[in-house]
């Protein structure tokens, strides 16, 4: 169990600002954010590579801020690997149980172990240099892994292989979590990955944690609009709430309004989330939805990816929606093309907009609390 | 080199496409010009001394010749390793911090290499002078350095430091911190990481730090001479024999010292090569 209370870090020009998280003993957590976020430093502080210039770090209910890294027992792995380029893999895996003086013969069994877990076998004397990025990474989690560590912190470690090598790689990642019980923190700007592997995750933007919750719920009600980019919203709106009866909302959108199911009251402005996926598609003249939202539109693009079309319709505001690539065929869906769109009330997410950016600022402090 | 299956040839002007490369060509033909300064020097000097060979023998198996040449090769090996020692340390605290005061402890460093060796050698006079703030307490102790030894160590030093600690200094800066940190969460102490990560990765900038500064030791003559002139190192030896036996007699000395360094440096060099290899592809 690992706790942040409050850390701040500055680096340069860089400032990680009063963090609050707590990564739990079976989670696999995540730490997503956009790049220069924070989320590596987070990782460094973890390791004790960094010491908080304000707030404390837990480990199990103790501060370790006094504690060397090389005392943690916390494995490490950066995104560019950072094999030691003057040892073969053999060396590199076993480095960590020389630092801890374990014998010989038993470095030489557990080094051949976790070569074989990791399918390195056949690269014990290459140089690390002469190894494809996938046997790079291999090598530098079986090396992080070598020192039985309690917790395993990565860096971006699937942003640099290929598909192929990346699939393989989530299931070897969730193994080590699911059967050897490994807490691991994944630092990431994917949401792919922390959508199929993750338990419980951090967004951090600007140094700052905006979110921490369980995966599945920041990805299906982000308590702030970059939150809900980030993670992949296509269709974010603003507006202003202009009636309310019994958790079902109107919005004014400027030129539409729609009706959302929100806990939101008259006059709150607001963002409302979208996905792609939740929005019906009608031809202009259908009659006939039970939606409650629907709106007469103009097609102003489509773009076709695999099975799937997302079309861009002009109902006032341009909305972004998905349909498969036979029905927009069939129903002969082009740019220009008038259509209906609808949607359910209950498809909308909506974020309450702060008053002010302090204002919010102040919030999200206290929530992180 | 690329689709040629990486073969070496002396002169490389086609490029890719086997057409002529004309700015290469132009390029090699302006710089070359650069190069016939030292080559011709070179040819003119050794077709002098190729003269009189029995002469030339006879010079280079004088003791003072012989003896003078063994004495700059050692006093610049004792600087080196001085280098080695205290300069290692303080090259590792520059390439990891960053403070204004690095660029204090960098201009101090780089001193020598823009005064005037005679500057530079009055510098070190005045500090290791028998009445000078360090020579006095070390003359205690029963070290000399005015005509000693120690004095022509001291000024080699001093005009070798800024080579020896820039170029280590870069290749400690080459090693990436992610790998210190690495080491450090798989249980090593800084001091262990830097020697089990930090000095092997930079082996080879060390190494040419120690040639280049040893080269810059060897050469020095206006510093050490304010220092001590005696005993002669080859500088002084040739500078001797220029104002009391001429050209003949010092040009077959000065002959001597560049086939002895000739053949100390095409072996250090070729011994580089097989040093530090895994960085190559870097």
């Amino acid at each position: 169990m690992i706790e942040f209370e409050r850390v701040s870090i500055a680096l340069g020009d860089f400032q990680l600002d009063e963090v609050s998280l707590s990564i739990r003993d079976d989670d696999y957590y995540f730490i997503m954010g956009p790049s220069g976020a924070g989320k590596t430093i987070i990782l460094e502080a973890i390791s004790g590579l960094l010491v908080p210039d304000s707030g404390r770090i837990l480990l199990d209910g103790h501060d370790v801020s006094g504690i060397q890294p090389e005392k943690r027992k916390i494995g490490l792995v950066y995104q560019d690997y950072s094999l030691f380029p003057h040892m073969t893999v053999e060396k590199n895996i076993a480095f960590g149980m020389r630092m801890r003086r374990l014998p010989e013969a038993e470095i030489g069994k557990q080094v051949r172990q976790l070569m074989k877990q990791f399918g390195i076998t056949p690269l014990a004397q290459r140089a690390p240099l002469t190894l494809s990025g996938g046997e790079q990474q291999r090598v530098a989690i079986a090396r992080a892994l070598a020192i039985e560590p309690e917790l395993l912190l990565l860096d971006e470690p699937l942003a640099a292989l290929d598909p192929i090598t990346r699939d393989q790689f989530i299931e070897e990642l969730r193994l080590l979590h699911r059967d050897d019980g490994l807490t691991i923190v994944h630092v990431t700007h994917d949401r792919r990955d922390a959508a199929s592997l993750g338990t419980r995750m951090a967004m951090i933007i600007d140094g700052r944690l905006i979110q921490e919750d369980r995966v599945e719920t920041i990805f299906s009600s982000p308590c702030r609009e970059q939150v809900a980019r980030f993670i992949g919203y296509e269709n974010i709106l603003k507006g202003k709430v202009v009636s309310c009866d019994d958790g079902l909302c109107i919005v004014d959108l400027g030129k539409n309004r729609v009706s959302v199911v929100a806990d939101a009251h008259y006059g709150d402005n607001v963002v409302l989330c979208m996905r792609a996926d939740d929005i019906t598609v009608l031809l202009s003249d259908g009659r006939g939805t039970s939606a409650r939202n629907t709106f007469k539109g103009t097609i102003v693009k489509k773009t076709v990816c695999g099975s799937l079309a997302t079309i861009t319709v002009d109902i006032g505001v341009e909305v972004t929606a998905a349909v498969t690539r036979k029905s927009a065929e069939e129903l002969g869906l082009e740019s220009g093309v008038p259509v209906c769109l609808s949607f359910k009330a209950s498809a909308i997410h909506v974020i309450k907009e702060p008053v002010s950016d302090e204002h919010s600022a102040k919030n999200h402090r206290f929530k992180a609390l | 080199m690329a689709g040629t299956g990486g073969k070496r040839r002396w002169i490389h002007v086609t490029g890719n496409t086997g057409q002529l490369d004309w700015c290469l060509i132009s390029f090699a033909i302006i710089g070359g010009m650069l190069v016939l300064l030292p080559l011709l020097a070179l040819i003119n000097i050794t077709l002098g001394q190729l003269e009189d060979i029995p002469f030339l023998i006879e010079i280079a198996t004088q003791t003072q010749v012989v003896d003078s040449i063994l004495l700059t090769f050692g006093a610049g090996l004792v600087a080196v390793i001085i280098l080695v020692i205290f300069g290692t340390p303080l090259s590792y605290v520059l390439a990891r911090t960053e403070s204004r005061l690095n660029q204090v402890v960098e201009s101090l460093i780089d001193l020598p290499l823009v005064l005037p060796h005679t500057v530079a050698g009055l510098m070190v006079y005045i500090l290791f002078m028998q009445r000078g703030l360090i020579g006095v307490p070390l003359k205690n102790m029963g070290i000399v350095f005015e005509d000693a030894f120690p004095g022509i160590v001291v000024a080699m030093l001093f005009v070798a430091m800024p080579f020896y600690v820039n170029s280590v200094r870069e290749g400690f800066q080459k090693v990436p911190v992610h790998l210190e940190n690495v080491a450090r969460t798989l249980g090593a102490t800084r001091f262990r990481a830097f020697c089990l990560i930090v000095l092997p990765s930079s082996i080879r900038h060390i190494f040419n730090g120690c040639i280049l500064a040893w080269g810059r030791a060897i050469s020095e003559f206006a510093a050490i001479i304010m220092i001590a002139y005696y005993p002669m190192v080859i500088s002084t030896l040739i500078y001797y024999r220029f104002t009391t036996g001429g050209i003949k007699e010092s040009s077959a000395v000065a002959f001597v010292m560049i086939a002895a360094c000739l053949i100390v440096f095409l072996a250090l060099r070729s011994f580089t090569r097989y040093l530090g290899r895994y960085d190559d592809r870097v």
